[in-house]
């Protein structure tokens, strides 16, 4: 595990609309480690999240992202210290894929419009509610989502592949551009 | 739309998963012919009523499951078949 320098797929780090309704957020740079075990090791045990839900502790955010699969997201630079947490005893797999995924944070009370108009998911509270870990298309790339609310309202967490990043980053902003988001020039929306 | 109903995700529409065609059983492979090698790869049955499917839900859970299809109102129900 190294916590060598992180480039970010996405030229531009945040976007905001000026009264606040909605943020785009990059968050890439973030400690994320997935780990594969069966529920029954000490691994599974220890992480103790169902698939599609998601629990916050000691600074580490794990999510059951697939059945017996989890994906630990943290603060940046925190690699080594996420991925030894995890107990090895048994058949588990940890592996750092914070340099394979690109991840922003969208936020606001406009993130669910913006975010229905190009997700294929039912973003209704009834079906994921707070603390939701989801897989579905957000503009035709397979994504992994997490709600995440913060304290000024909903917040959703996308991580997608670092090749599609960039792409997948243009095109949210593209479909938060109707809530205030000005689109920097030489932002390429395709 | 089709709505399939994986065992992890609930139901979900078709666009997010895959058809992985007919379940047909696997011939052993210390005592299978050319032919039935041929057979099992490439020759499926393809009626028009109940076909026993294989699906990956690849925008989910990334697991493979098996259902049943009517291939002429796909209409769907739970398998036996695992």
């Amino acid at each position: 595990m190294s916590d060598i320098h992180y480039r970010s797929a996405v030229e531009f780090p945040f976007l905001s609309a000026p009264d606040g309704s909605i943020s785009l957020a990059d968050h890439s740079e973030y400690t994320k480690v997935l780990v594969r075990a069966d529920r029954k090791t000490a691994a599974g045990k220890h992480l103790k999240v169902s698939y599609g839900r998601s629990r916050s502790r000691d600074g580490i955010l794990i999510c059951g992202s697939r059945p017996d699969e989890w994906t630990l997201l943290s603060e940046a630079h925190r690699s080594t210290e996420v991925a030894e947490s995890v107990p090895r005893d048994g058949f588990v797999s940890v592996v750092d894929i914070t340099h394979a995924r690109t991840m922003f944070r969208i936020s606001g009370s406009c993130a669910v419009d913006a975010l229905a108009k190009v997700c294929n998911v039912d973003l209704a509270d009834h079906m994921t509610p707070d603390g939701a870990v989801f897989s579905g298309s957000i503009a035709k790339v397979g994504c992994d989502v997490v709600r995440n609310d913060q304290e000024a309202g909903r917040s959703y967490l996308i991580a997608c592949e670092r090749s599609f990043g960039k792409y997948l980053f243009a095109v949210v902003a593209d479909a938060c551009a109707e809530f205030g988001i000005a689109i920097p020039s030489g932002m390429s929306t395709h | 739309m089709i709505v399939v109903p994986c065992p992890s995700c609930g139901p979900r529409n078709s666009s997010d998963l895959r058809n992985a065609g007919e379940v047909v059983p696997r011939p052993d492979p210390d005592t299978a012919t050319l032919t039935e090698w041929r057979s099992y790869l490439y020759l499926r049955e393809n009626p028009a009523s109940w076909v026993t499917e294989t699906w990956y839900c690849r925008n989910g859970c990334r697991r493979y499951f098996t259902i049943e299809r009517n291939t002429a109102t796909n209409e769907i129900r739970e398998s036996d078949t695992t």
